[in-house]
């Protein structure tokens, strides 16, 4: 499997930490950032910064809102996010089934 | 986690497979409402049942006034519970919608009853009640694929044709064994798998 084999993946979704905050919120309807932050085991930094070019990208939906004076973020993924989701999901199925054929 | 680019296509499938299988607990619900409304409505069938048979009290109805109190409580419980939750999955917001339904079905069946005289309100309202409850509950059942709601609701169905055979006081301790067999039961076995599954 060479690298060129990988150039129509989304490299926004190609990426370890922003493929699984998509199949998080592809599975809930809206999810916190410590949920995000305690599955993923990624460090709030990092975090920030993926989610944010995920966001960039349009495939999440972020909300910053104030709970007992903290601030709380929770994201949900957007229909452009599902789409490009399954789009993602099925060139790994399709790469798959290329390198398993006989 | 890192942001590693170079995954191969199994990698990224197996990581898509454990992300979405962490998040999809079975028993999200620890049975707590369940339980509440079910034993709730049924002392308050049983206290109806004994002003009505016993004590021919024409002040049997009031008993239902507790269940204002319980619907209250709710209000809170759920408000508290949505707040501290930190994940909103889909199935809750279903079955919100789905007992939201209930409660428009009920008042509509509320409103056109009372348009009907009194000996043939008191013939129908709880085989129909029996009959529209048996909805929520089954359909809880399927959304959770929870097998002893989806009984229950049947049950409540079997119980409402049941209802329409016997006299009307006896219809009370219905109303009280569909609560044993809808809510009571299954919220005992919610509460205990959700115990189960969060004790790992």
């Amino acid at each position: 499997m060479t690298e060129k084999m990988f150039k129509d993946l989304d490299p926004i979704l190609h990426s370890q930490l922003r493929l699984a905050i998509i199949s998080l919120l592809v599975g809930v309807q809206e999810a916190e950032f410590n949920f995000i932050k305690e599955k993923t085991n990624a460090t709030a930094g990092n975090l920030s910064v993926q989610i944010q070019k995920l966001k960039d990208a349009g495939y999440i939906q972020v909300n910053k809102k104030f709970k007992d004076n903290y601030p709380l973020t929770t994201c949900r993924i957007t229909r452009t996010g599902i789409n490009a989701f399954e789009t993602y999901v099925k060139a790994l199925q399709g790469y798959l089934h290329v390198s398993t054929r006989p | 986690m890192e942001d590693n680019p170079h995954l191969s296509p199994s990698e990224s499938l197996q990581l898509i497979s454990e992300m979405i299988h962490s998040v999809k607990k079975r028993y999200s619900e620890n049975g707590f409402l369940y339980l509440l409304w079910g034993w709730v409505v049924f002392f308050c069938a049983l206290a109806q049942f004994t002003l009505l048979h016993f004590f021919h009290s024409p002040y049997h109805s009031l008993v239902w006034l507790a269940t204002w109190l319980v619907l209250i409580f709710q209000v809170f419980y759920l408000r508290k519970k949505i707040a501290n939750s930190k994940v909103r999955v889909y199935s809750d917001a279903i079955i919100g919608y789905v007992w939201i339904s209930f409660v428009v079905l009920m008042c509509l069946f509320t409103f056109q009853l009372s348009n009907l005289p009194e000996a043939s309100r008191h013939v129908m309202f709880i085989p129909v009640l029996l009959a529209l409850y048996g909805l929520p509950v089954f359909l809880c059942g399927v959304i959770l694929r929870f097998r002893p709601l989806i009984f229950g609701g049947i049950a409540c169905w079997l119980l409402s044709v049941l209802a329409v055979l016997i006299p009307y006081d006896y219809q009370i301790l219905l109303i009280a064994l569909s609560m044993l067999l809808a809510w009571i039961g299954p919220g005992y076995i919610l509460k205990e798998k959700f115990e189960e599954e969060n004790a790992h």
